[in-house]
């Protein structure tokens, strides 16, 4: 038996001997191991930067203690390039194999459970986290996640929202750094522009609030089904753990009607969020000359170069700060590309 | 001895230990996961502790996941940890 990491070359012998087990190597994988027995591929098991996946053993090969050597030798690659926490998603079939690897569950959905592994710990993250925020954990709070980019007044009427029909809010921002203005950007612009509101907090969402560490794209063939199980997982952490960290019992939406993703995320948490003892607060969307004021709208409207009819659509921090060379530049890449957030 | 940065020892096979060991703030913490967690888990942390007080280690976190390891390979584990973390 040998193992080795493959090259990029032979990568597509891997895509084979997955999909011959109803699988795939998804594309974004960065480093991919493999097991080999007289020179045939019997086990492989990737990484994408901290997640595990795209992992599969010859049926003929399990249960003979393959799966630790694979996840103990990728753990070591990991570990060796500072990769200390990491998120692993698989079906409810295969926990107990994670589990006896020392993965811990966070949470599961339909028939998918997502594990973590390494020095991560979801409750012990979201404690440092609360510390770090300052917040008074005493008093109910309701909350809203927003990835505000940018910063419309649509965002800043449901926070307003909030603020007024509630004693305290927290303002999750999200984290990831995967839209068109910088993570930094966005949440500072939030906090900036929530700064009349005495009884709102913002901070930034982490890593168990809509991130990649924990969206499965793996193994999940359909796209609807995908996205339906990412939202549940999404709304049981955030009522599993958030909440009852945070001390917070209700959550604010928007109405979307634009954005499909958005629209099954709020059916969702509708649905969820109530069995940990969340109000699910939808709010009819900001109506201005006749149509909603969503984010999208915005980055449309900067991509056809159109800076006066945003101006009537977003705070006049978010105004001013798209006049800044900073803010030009970000334009200009919007007009650019083509991003869906 | 002082913890520099973070380092690793063992594997995750059957009757072995894995520990990761990171330069902690204040004083020593474990963090343990096993397979027999109670029947061992007190002995297993007992090691860990004996092993760092011998190698007057004083401001490390260890998280150590084991799969049914005995105490010397706990102990042989947790020292090349440290050793490889200075």
């Amino acid at each position: 038996m040998e193992f080795r990491f493959l090259m990029d070359f032979e990568k597509h012998l891997v895509d084979e001997f997955l999909k011959g087990i109803g699988l795939e190597l998804e594309k974004d994988v960065d480093e991919t191991l493999c097991c080999f027995e007289d020179g045939e591929i019997i086990g492989t098991c990737s990484y994408s930067k901290n997640v595990i996946k795209c992992f599969g053993i010859k049926e003929e090969y399990r249960g003979e203690g393959l799966a630790s050597s694979l996840i103990t030798k990728i753990q070591n690659r990991m570990f060796d390039k500072g990769i200390y926490e990491y998120f692993v998603f698989t079906l409810e079939k295969n926990v107990q194999i994670f589990k006896s690897l020392g993965f811990k569950e966070v949470a599961r959905a339909d028939s998918v459970v997502l594990l973590e592994g390494g020095t991560s710990d979801v409750n012990r993250y979201l404690l440092n986290m609360l510390k770090a925020s300052g917040i008074d954990v005493s008093k109910k709070r309701a909350a809203l996640v927003v990835n505000c980019n940018p910063f419309t007044l649509g965002h800043l009427y449901l926070i307003e929202r909030a603020a007024k029909e509630n004693q305290e809010v927290i303002v999750f921002v999200v984290e990831e750094d995967r839209s068109a203005f910088p993570t930094d950007i966005r949440f500072n612009l939030v906090k900036l522009g929530c700064r009349h509101l005495k009884n709102v907090t913002v901070i930034k969402g982490g890593r168990y609030i809509i991130s990649s560490n924990t969206f499965p794209s793996y193994f999940l063939r359909k796209k609807d089904d995908k996205l339906s199980i990412y939202t549940k997982l999404d709304a049981t952490i955030f009522g599993m753990y958030i909440a009852k960290i945070f001390n917070i019992n209700r959550r604010y939406v928007g109405t979307e009607p634009y954005c499909d993703v958005t629209n099954e995320y709020n059916k969702t948490m509708l649905n969820i969020l109530p069995n940990y003892g969340v109000e699910v607060c939808l709010v009819e969307r900001l109506i201005k000359d006749g149509r909603a004021v969503s984010a999208s709208i915005v980055r449309s409207l900067l991509k056809e170069d159109k800076l006066n009819e945003v101006e009537k659509l977003v705070p006049q921090i978010t105004y001013d700060f798209l006049k800044t060379e900073e803010g030009k530049r970000i334009i200009e890449n919007i007009k650019r590309r083509d991003l869906p957030h | 001895m002082k913890i520099n940065n973070p380092a690793k020892a063992g594997s995750l096979e059957s009757n072995d230990i894995f520990v990761m060991v990171f330069p902690n703030e204040n004083g020593n913490e474990i963090e343990l996961e096993s397979i027999v967690i109670k029947q061992f888990g007190k002995r297993i942390r007992e090691v860990i502790e004996e092993t760092l007080k011998e190698l007057n280690v004083e401001n490390a976190k260890i998280i150590a996941k084991d799969r049914g390891a005995l105490d010397y390979t706990i102990k042989a584990r947790v020292e090349t940890a440290i050793r490889r973390a200075m």
